[in-house]
């Protein structure tokens, strides 16, 4: 019965579709099975249809409203280059950064009509925030897993395997089974395990 | 979304981890509710979403999709005048649609408890305005209730109720998008059983508001509503916590705000939290006002808690600093959080912040320059495939008045087909003002749930005023915008039972409009396009109104079938001994499942994305894109 005297605060950013609000979701089923208060704020509508998407986690006693605000979370757990980027500033100096590098261009890139920033100058422009940044190419992984949809999955493994989260490995493999049913069960959870191992043993 | 097997759970101390919204579906069980009836609109649409599931499962319930606000505040505000326990569910403009019938219920009141839930939405999320609904509650007299998080909106339903019952008037349960779609750690408690019928005690003469009725109702009401402030002083949903020189008066989600940023700036400050806004607890306000010469009023809009503080302070002569909106220490636009919050009170109270948001601030505007990701239209969308037909045939010169769905989102380059919007329905009856005053040629678009909802006493005005548009009636089976919900047009009820559907062809005969056509907007272009040129023609010519109607599933229930078949067609490709690069496809039909490959200079499909429509094909010029193995 781990009670966190601290608030952990948690954002969760991507593309509509990859996943954002389901680990949001599992996230926090974690963290209330072992006894944290949890809040989670989601944005539904507008927001989705390919858009970007962002969600809070807050975990603590000290969490009562939905949102975290810019420099005051503790990780970013983000699903895509650009919009980790974008939600870069709600981290606090001395926060960490998870960052998936698969690439998806939003449409005015793909179009030919605007520029994605290339991976120096995305380094660049996270320094001056203070944080530190752990780079997973989650798809790659995802797919390993047996689906490309599993990013959320490694993403989340890969937190865990940071220790950035007051619960442990077991919780969370837990609540992802009791979540997916079928054949996806058996894919989240590989890709919950490869996202602990990613960031376990080194570079 | 929580499964309704676990809404639906007789399991009394257990604790789920609700939406607030799914928090007061469950009260719905808890209450012994009779009937709900709603029309979807976020942030409020995961309460119906969540109902429809628990309905066939639960005892002497029945839960329906109205076909609009206006429609659903009555069915739920006659079941009350039964005797039995109602809801109405809508988002915060909802209920300008149903603000006729919210404001004659005021005056007959109700026999069985009545909950109306209004969801507002602070920052325009998913609304097109950011209206505050609390003054609803002071125009109408009802009583309202604001719940500052999901735990609470299940209690507050359940004192609701109770409150209803005693006044014998409607509440009102006020919630914000941070309330809704919040989630949080909500306590089951025990489920009541509503009655199965209840007999119709006729009193027309509380019931039928003639000026005979209402002259004596008026009155009346305004009692009652003195009874609720004698309610409102002694309900436990009005507390102070805390203590100090300094006070905050505040309510719903702001609430949590004020807590976070005492406890960060470690001050002592005595909040007054109001669950219960309306009334208002005058003399505990006043008595809050005596005792703290400095007091801020933290709300979200308008200031509506403000402007009583500032009454009641008059009104008793109280000397207090009260600040709030009218010295702009806070805003009166978009949500708050914790961050502004803090920043009002260090202004008023000369404290230093824990944290330095100037620095934070300046940070975050160093990263505000990337591209966009606006949601669009999804790959496979009939809607692309329809403005694109009507922009070609039409050569983008029409007047293109715009309904409000996913299709707004055709406001975006390459489509912009949406040139006037102001609320549900208003394409048809904008686009007869338009025409009359102009002779252009006016091509209105309507989603199907919208038409039903209120797309028809616009097209009886247009029909027997004889305005001359073209109106299409986007009708791909569902009410997509807000999540899929059922509408009169798709066959299925609340209930899910299967019904006959209403078929928008017949009714647009039956209204008498003289020239109906349907089109497949995944025919070939040229097609859709040559319907909707044939469209313009016939209405120049006849100088009344005609209609297409374009049918085609939405893509994310067509994918969706695909899945649970397990069906799917050949891939789409470019060849690439074929494409030369004119990027005719990406800057005229701009499907997010299209790139630029930056190498080639080609385009290129990503078949992760594609939803095999195929409308595509017909765009390429060269007949670079195909479908099959490559
Ligand atoms: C008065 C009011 N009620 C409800 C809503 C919420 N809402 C937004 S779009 C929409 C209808 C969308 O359905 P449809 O017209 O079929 O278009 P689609 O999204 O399927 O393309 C609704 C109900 C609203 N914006 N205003
Ligand atoms: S949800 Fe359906 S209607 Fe809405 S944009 Fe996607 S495909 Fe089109």
């Amino acid at each position: 019965m781990a009670r966190t005297g601290i608030t952990r605060n948690i954002v969760v950013t991507g593309v509509g579709g990859q996943g954002v609000l389901t680990l949001a979701q599992i996230m926090a089923q974690a963290a209330l099975n072992e006894s944290n208060n949890v809040r989670v704020g989601e944005i539904h509508g507008m927001a989705q249809r390919g858009g970007h998407v962002v969600s809070f986690v807050r975990i603590g006693d000290g969490a009562l409203g939905p949102i975290v605000d810019i420099g005051t979370g503790d990780v970013i757990i983000g699903f895509e280059p650009l919009e980790t980027l974008r939600e870069i500033s709600l981290v606090r100096p001395g926060g960490h950064v998870v960052m998936n590098t698969h690439v998806q261009y939003p449409v005015a890139v793909s179009m030919g009509h605007d520029r994605y920033p290339s991976e120096a100058e995305i380094d660049r422009l996270m320094s001056p925030f203070g944080v530190e940044v752990t780079k997973v190419d989650a798809m790659t992984l995802a797919q390993k897993a047996g689906s490309p949809r599993a990013v959320n999955m490694v993403m989340f493994g890969a937190v865990l395997g940071l220790g950035l989260l007051p619960f442990g490995v077991g919780t969370a493999r837990a609540v992802v089974r009791s979540a997916f049913g079928g054949r996806y069960e058996a894919i989240n959870s590989a890709a919950l395990d490869l996202g602990v191992a990613a960031v376990s043993g080194g570079s | 979304m929580v499964k309704a097997k676990e809404l639906l759970q007789d399991a009394v101390g257990e604790t789920l981890l609700l939406l607030a919204n799914e928090a007061i579906a469950r009260a719905v069980l808890e209450a012994g509710v009779r009937l709900v009836a709603l029309y979807p609109g976020t942030p409020s649409s995961e309460i119906g979403n969540s109902l429809t599931q628990m309905a066939p499962h639960m005892e002497n319930f029945y839960f329906e999709f109205s076909a609009n606000e206006k429609v659903a505040i009555e069915v739920a505000g006659a079941a009350a005048v039964a005797g039995v326990r109602s809801m109405m569910v809508c988002k915060g403009p909802g209920l300008n649609v149903a603000a006729d019938p919210f404001l004659s219920l005021a005056y007959v009141g109700v026999r069985g408890g009545m909950v109306i839930v209004v969801a507002d939405d602070p920052s325009m999320w998913s609304s097109q305005n950011e209206n505050d609904s609390r003054y609803y509650a002071l125009m109408a007299n009802m009583p309202m209730l604001e719940p500052a998080d999901p735990a609470e909106a299940k209690a507050m339903v359940l004192a609701a109720y109770d409150l209803s019952e005693e006044l014998e008037l409607p509440v009102l349960l006020r919630t914000t998008t941070r309330v809704n779609h919040t989630r949080a750690p909500v306590p089951l408690g025990p489920i009541a059983r509503p009655p199965e019928h209840v007999v119709f005690k006729k009193e027309p003469l509380r019931f039928v508001p003639i000026p005979a009725v209402a002259r004596k109702q008026h009155p009346a009401l305004l009692r009652q509503i003195e009874r609720a402030r004698e309610v409102s002083e002694a309900t436990p949903l009005n507390f102070v916590t805390g203590e100090g020189e300094f006070g905050v008066v505040t309510s719903g989600v702001s609430y949590n705000y004020v807590r976070e940023a005492i406890e960060a700036l470690s001050i002592s400050a005595a909040v007054l939290k109001l669950g219960m806004t309306h009334p208002v607890p005058e003399d505990m306000i006043a008595r809050f006002l005596e005792a703290h010469p400095t007091v801020l009023v933290v709300e979200e809009l308008e200031p509506v808690l403000e402007t009583h503080l500032r009454r009641l302070a008059q009104l008793h002569s109280i000397d207090v600093r009260i600040v709030g909106k009218e010295q702009g220490v806070l805003p009166r636009t978009f949500e708050f959080n914790t961050r502004i919050v803090m920043r009002a009170m260090t202004g008023v109270l000369g404290v230093e912040s824990p944290i330095d948001w100037d620095a934070a601030e300046e940070r975050a505007r160093s990263v505000r320059d990337l591209p966009p990701r606006p949601p669009l239209l999804c790959p496979g969308c009939p809607h692309r495939a329809t403005y694109y037909a009507i922009r070609a045939a039409t050569r983008g010169k029409a007047i293109y008045p715009s309904d409000i769905g996913c299709y707004t989102l055709s406001i975006a380059p390459p489509l912009e087909t949406a040139d006037i919007l102001f609320d549900m329905g208003s394409s048809i009856t904008t686009a007869c003002g338009i025409a009359r005053v102009t002779g252009q040629d006016v091509v209105a678009t309507i989603g199907d749930s919208t038409f039903f909802a209120s797309g028809l006493p616009g097209l009886a005005n247009a029909v027997y005023n004889r305005h001359p548009i073209c109106l299409v009636v986007l009708d791909n089976r569902t009410t997509a915008m807000t999540g899929h919900q059922p509408h009169p047009g798709t066959g299925l009820t609340g209930m899910q039972e299967s019904v006959p559907p209403l078929r928008i062809e017949d009714v647009c005969r039956g209204l008498g409009v003289e020239y109906v056509r349907t089109v497949d907007p995944f025919q070939p272009l040229s097609e859709v396009v040559a319907e909707v040129r044939q469209l313009v023609q016939w209405v120049r010519d006849n100088r009344a109104p005609g209609v297409l109607v374009s049918r085609a599933p939405c893509a994310l229930l067509t994918a969706a079938e695909r899945r649970s078949t397990g069906v799917f067609p050949e891939p789409y490709y470019v060849d690439v001994d074929l494409c030369n690069g004119c990027r005719r496809c990406l800057n005229r039909f701009s499907c997010p499942a299209m790139y630029l490959n930056q190498e080639t200079g080609q385009a290129a499909i990503d078949p992760a994305l594609c939803n095999y429509c195929g409308s595509c094909v017909h765009v390429c010029p060269q007949g670079a894109i195909k479908q099959g193995g490559v």
